[in-house]
């Protein structure tokens, strides 16, 4: 177990030594994020909808666009060189290499997610007040759940020719038990309701995130393996 | 004498009388893609200290074979064994026994040449790195550039690294798949010189390479892979070193 979790820090501190120097993906969601909050910011017109109204939807779809440039890319760098099958040839459980690609990818698409908020509630104008902590959790919980998917898929399509065109088409489809919860949260916490009121909601996104780990896991294996 | 018949009288005997289990064994091994047969029946038996040089054309198979030797292509047929234990696809303890050198470095660009050993050896689960990465720098002419970005490097150094990468473990079989792609005739003499040490008569070695004079300098025992098969094998000390490309061709043109 010792060795196993070893495993797993070192992959998700290679990639995130990577992902510090090269700042490809972070670059690349971030600058999503603040574009699309300035194009949604102009393409409302606040005379007929409320932004808090459809401030939670927007937040969630931008998070999942722009999550897909990052983590579609997960496999890119590891491509270079071969150096995925030298991960694959190592000692390293399959499960190992993939848990720790989740994390990775988790710890940049929340720091993300988490920008993509600020963005909206400084274009919309929405006010967290006393529900930040669970707003938190909620992105915390729809994300990890998100990017589980994401790089099981993205390393589905990595093998293809239309891989990036793949992707979406292969991931959108399971993503809606997560926007409905996540995004139902988000609209009742940005609308100033009680935390206890999402309760059934970030159970919810628990029980997603944890079944598309667990799954991605499992399954990891027979994506990569020839 | 055509091919068929130097297949039959140079035996493919490992030259090595005691009856203890090979370090490396392969039985009936069959490789195909679709209707493609790659590897069409392959056995060997590879004694600890062997080195076995595989030539063949482009499309013989070569890779195919190393790859099911290293666990990373699942058999159609046939099944590999290390050290007298089968190497079950999915296995990964086996994985810690095998080293492998590929055409590609399996390196990061972006990270520094220790940092890429590092890495390496956590996923091996090593712990005496910081004596272990140092050594192996030495070992492959590269401590003075631990610190250089891989990226940086040329290719005769990475393909160093690499060697470097695919020995870090003290594996007891080493794969190298064309090895010597891409290098000038200086970098090809050093990775001469480092592989020479690899030859310690403790880790059996397979070679792929289309390099007739480097794959024979180094072997002791050489196979030509035709068509997934082996069309001819014989002991590297026994070979004709200056006949041997008029061989080869012969063998290659002749077919299995």
């Amino acid at each position: 177990m010792i060795e196993y979790l070893g495993q797993v820090r070192a992959i998700v501190w290679k990639d995130l030594l990577l992902e510090a120097r090269t700042r490809e993906r972070v670059v690349a969601m971030g600058a999503f994020a603040v574009l699309t909050g300035v194009l949604f910011n102009y393409s409302i017109d606040r005379t007929v909808v409320r932004p808090q109204d459809i401030g939670a939807g927007l937040i969630w779809m931008t998070i999942v666009f722009g999550g897909l440039l990052g983590v579609g890319r997960t496999f890119h760098l590891e491509a270079q060189d071969g150096a995925l099958q030298g991960v694959l040839m190592s000692p390293a459980p399959k499960d190992a290499v993939f848990l720790a690609k989740v994390l990775s990818n988790f710890v940049l698409l929340y720091i993300v997610s988490l920008m993509i908020v600020a963005v909206f509630m400084l274009f919309f104008g929405l006010e967290l007040g006393s529900s930040a902590a669970s707003l938190g959790l909620v992105l915390a919980l729809g994300v990890l759940g998100f990017v589980a998917l994401a790089t099981l898929f993205a390393a589905v399509s990595a093998g293809t020719r239309m891989g990036e065109t793949l992707l979406p088409i292969l991931i959108f489809p399971l993503l809606i038990p997560m926007i409905v919860y996540g995004a139902g949260a988000t609209s009742r916490l940005l609308a100033g309701r009680p935390g206890t009121e999402v309760a059934d909601n970030i159970r919810m996104l628990a029980a997603f995130a944890l079944t598309a780990v667990a799954a991605g896991a499992v399954l990891f294996r027979f994506v990569v393996e020839d | 004498m055509n091919a068929s018949e130097l297949a039959v009288t140079i035996v493919p005997d490992s030259g090595v009388s005691s009856p203890a289990v090979p370090a490396l064994e392969a039985r009936g091994l069959v490789r195909e893609y679709g209707s493609v047969v790659a590897v069409a029946g392959i056995d060997l038996a590879l004694q600890r200290g062997e080195f076995l040089t595989v030539f063949g054309p482009n499309g013989a198979g070569k890779s195919s074979l190393l790859g099911m030797l290293a666990g990373s292509l699942r058999p159609t047929r046939g099944e590999v064994l290390l050290n007298g234990a089968t190497l079950d696809f999915g296995s990964v303890d086996l994985r810690r026994h095998i080293g492998v050198l590929s055409h590609q470095g399996f390196l990061y660009a972006q990270l520094t040449v220790e940092e890429n050993l590092r890495f390496y050896g956590r996923l091996y689960g090593l712990r005496d790195l910081d004596r272990r990465v140092p050594e192996r720098l030495s070992h492959v002419r590269l401590a003075e550039r631990a610190s250089s970005l891989v990226g940086q490097l040329s290719h005769g150094m990475r393909q160093r690294l690499a060697l470097a990468r695919s020995l870090l473990h003290d594996p007891d079989v080493v794969l190298l798949d064309e090895p010597y792609t891409g290098l000038d005739p200086s970098a090809a003499a050093i990775l001469r010189a480092v592989l020479t040490e690899v030859r310690d008569g403790h880790r059996s070695v397979v070679m792929v390479t289309h390099n007739l004079r480097e794959g024979l300098a180094l072997a002791s025992r050489v196979a030509v892979q035709v068509r997934g098969r082996f069309a001819w094998q014989g002991k590297g000390d026994e070979v004709d070193t200056s006949d041997f490309e008029r061989l080869y061709h012969r063998v290659v043109e002749g077919g299995p």
